[in-house]
């Protein structure tokens, strides 16, 4: 087993990797830009190197420093995360080209994945359906809409080099479609260095499903069930859960074998998430593999128990896996909520900022994947996730109720975040009766507002702050012995 | 004590009237009056009972106000007689017609050149932050006068970008 291992990554998903290497035994570095001196996983690593400047692709996209800083320390081996440098090729080729390991598939399977129309190509000819469309990408824009001319609007226009929504439009109709595909043309070159782009035909009311795959270097291929992750804005996840509401135990059964066989024909090794789009109909087309650990992961690991990073770890330092498909079993329900830093009454737009005051929600069921703390500067830089609640509980209408007291237990002063806005999600009815389709978003809450503001409240907050403030500081404060009506007002004890 | 507090976009009149010696206050929002009993937990929390109902809240002040939180709800409260007269200027200011960033960001492109005629809605300026891209729009139909940045600029709120000179609407 590795002694040391690097974090190629920051922020949440930095932390939760070093923490499964604390109960492994493992010594981690953190990496970090100038922005991050002070961020949660340079704090919880046992060494950590910078990488200068904040701009990203002189930091966590410099792949040339982070493999200096693994040799300089003596890492043997090195976790991407998500985002950032996970899904590139070269990356993992020039670790490979170091003498060290990575974390996360061979480089040649995480080219041939990373290119979205190869996939499509492999995952065909493995009798795997695909979403109708392109089988090659271009950075043409007039061949784009004679494609889309051809099979009709709505269409999907997607970057080659894809992931997490970037250079991803629904173009409705051939009006602003040239300027929909140079914008989606830049987001694509800006975000993954390839601007190319191809087309699918919009499927309408469908559910996002993937399946969690996990493979060894021996051969062996098992998958850890759904996740369901319908609900998204900018085409990115928002909400997950597992079990999926809207999955038949037959429909199961077929996507997780059409999930092994993605996994075998791209001869995949490591931990990976075959996404599908399912349809009412109960047809379903393969979509993409993500070939790294997701953001979602945690729902998994709280319903089958295991821990996915762990055995991320084992696999890359050679070791089989030690279960079957048929010991893999799962229990219960659990929801993820993705806390951003964004305002969702506006558009999702980010809100930067320093953290003013941060108190995660504690109790049963509970798991907070957290990446800041109070007094910590929310960088405009990066990817503006703040965090991830996860909760389990018996069953699906269990863990709504935890996730809401979860959720108005989870203070964070300073941004604005997503927390109001999923408050109202786990509250609305098409979430509680499973209606979740792709759309739900700008189906249910297009142009969202906060709901049943306490206004009142906070304002008679803010005149007691000024009455306790003085208290506070000569050390005076105690609750007032409450006067005679209030006895009957209620249990009040101190 | 009587106040006139900003939430939202409302202005909230309340007066507070403490019970001396006892962290005890009778608070009147309009006709209504409620009784609060509180105990300052620490610097930023506090446990409060609003007519018989348990409310926890957290507060952190700052220049701009107070930012509250109560039960997944965020608030930022100003009293409306204290606003520095910097802050209520820059709200007056923040006028549709102003062409500029929302947060701090960096400008990817530049939609339109000077002397061009434009619709209102059109995009202007691409500007992008925390990795996600924004378009700028046109709030009226107009002229561009002025372009007061380039590609790859780092603009702040309360720059003007773009200067449009409205043109008065054509229709009846």
């Amino acid at each position: 087993m590795f002694k040391k291992i690097l974090i190629a990554n920051r922020s949440e998903i930095a932390v939760r990797i070093i923490r499964t290497c604390r109960e492994m035994g493992i010594e981690t570095v953190a990496v970090y830009s100038d922005a991050d001196e002070c961020a949660l996983h340079v704090l919880e690593a046992d060494e950590a190197v910078s990488l200068g400047p904040s701009e990203p692709s002189s930091s966590y996209l410099n792949i040339n420093l982070i493999i200096q800083a693994a040799k300089s320390t003596g890492a043997e081996a090195i976790h991407p995360g998500y985002g950032f440098l996970a899904e590139n090729p070269d990356f993992a080729s020039a670790v490979e080209d170091a003498g060290l390991v990575f974390i996360g598939p061979p480089s040649r399977v995480i080219r041939d994945l990373g290119d979205k129309t190869k996939a499509r190509e492999i995952m065909q000819s493995a009798g795997v359906d695909v979403i109708p469309g392109m089988l090659a990408g271009t950075e043409d824009i007039g061949t784009l809409c004679k494609e889309a001319d051809g099979m009709g609007y709505p269409v999907l226009l997607k970057a080659v080099a894809g992931g997490g929504g970037k250079g991803m439009r629904i173009v409705e109709d051939p009006r602003g479609m040239k300027e929909v595909c140079a914008s989606a043309m830049s987001e694509a070159e800006k975000a993954f260095g390839n601007g190319a782009l191809y087309l699918e035909k919009f499927l309408k009311n469908t559910r996002h499903i993937e399946f969690q795959v996990l493979a060894d270097q021996q051969g062996h291929v098992v998958h850890l069930f759904e996740r369901e992750c319908s609900i998204q804005r900018r085409h990115q996840k928002i909400v997950e859960e597992t079990p999926s509401p809207g999955l038949s135990r037959e429909i199961r059964r077929s996507m997780g074998k059409a999930a092994l066989s993605a996994a075998r024909a791209s001869g995949y090794v490591n931990a990976g998430t075959v996404e599908f789009l399912l349809e009412p109909s109960g047809k379903f087309y393969f979509m993409e593999v993500n070939t790294r650990l997701q953001v979602e992961h945690p729902i998994t690991e709280m319903t089958t128990g295991l821990d996915l990073v762990r055995h991320q770890i084992e696999i890359a330092a050679g070791n089989p896996l030690p279960f079957g498909q048929a010991d893999i079993t799962r229990r219960g329900h659990a929801i993820e909520c993705r806390i951003y830093a964004e305002d969702p009454s506006e558009h999702f737009f980010p809100s930067p900022g320093p953290v003013l005051l941060y108190k995660e929600p504690e109790g049963p069921g509970i798991r907070v994947d957290g990446g800041i703390y109070e007094g910590f500067e929310v960088p405009v830089e990066y990817d503006p996730i703040l965090g991830k609640l996860i909760v389990w509980a018996e069953d699906r209408k269990m863990a709504v109720s935890r996730m809401l007291r979860a959720l108005r237990g989870y203070a964070i002063l300073g941004v604005q975040t997503t927390i109001p806005f999923l408050v109202n999600v786990m509250e609305s009815t098409p979430f509680e009766e499973g209606e979740t389709y792709t759309h739900f978003i700008e189906t249910h809450f297009a142009d969202w507002s906060p709901e049943n503001r306490e206004s009142l409240l906070a304002g008679i907050t803010y005149v007691i702050d000024d009455l306790a403030r003085p208290l506070r500081a000569s050390g005076t404060s105690e609750m007032a012995d409450p006067p005679t009506p209030w006895e009957t007002l209620g249990e009040w004890r101190l | 004590m009587k106040y006139n507090l900003q939430i939202d976009k409302e202005t909230i009149p309340l007066e507070v009237s403490p019970v001396e010696g006892r962290n005890l206050a009778e608070v009147r929002a309009g006709e209504a009056t409620h009784l609060v009993a509180y105990k300052a937990v620490s610097e930023t929390h506090l446990h409060l009972l609003v007519d018989g109902r348990t409310v926890e809240a957290f507060v952190a002040k700052t220049e701009d106000g107070k930012h509250i939180f109560i039960g997944g709800q965020t608030f930022l409260v100003r009293d409306a007689d204290r606003i520095p007269s910097s802050l209520s200027r820059s709200a007056a200011e923040e006028l549709p017609g102003d062409i500029t960033p929302p947060m701090p960001s960096v400008v990817v492109r530049i939609l339109v050149a000077e002397g061009d005629r434009v619709e209102s809605g059109q995009g202007l300026v691409v500007v992008s932050a925390m990795k996600m891209e924004n378009t700028l729009v046109a709030p009226y139909k107009g002229l561009v006068k002025k372009i007061n940045t380039r590609a790859e600029a780092r603009v702040a709120p309360g720059d003007t970008l773009v200067e449009i000179e409205k043109e008065a609407p054509t229709d009846g």
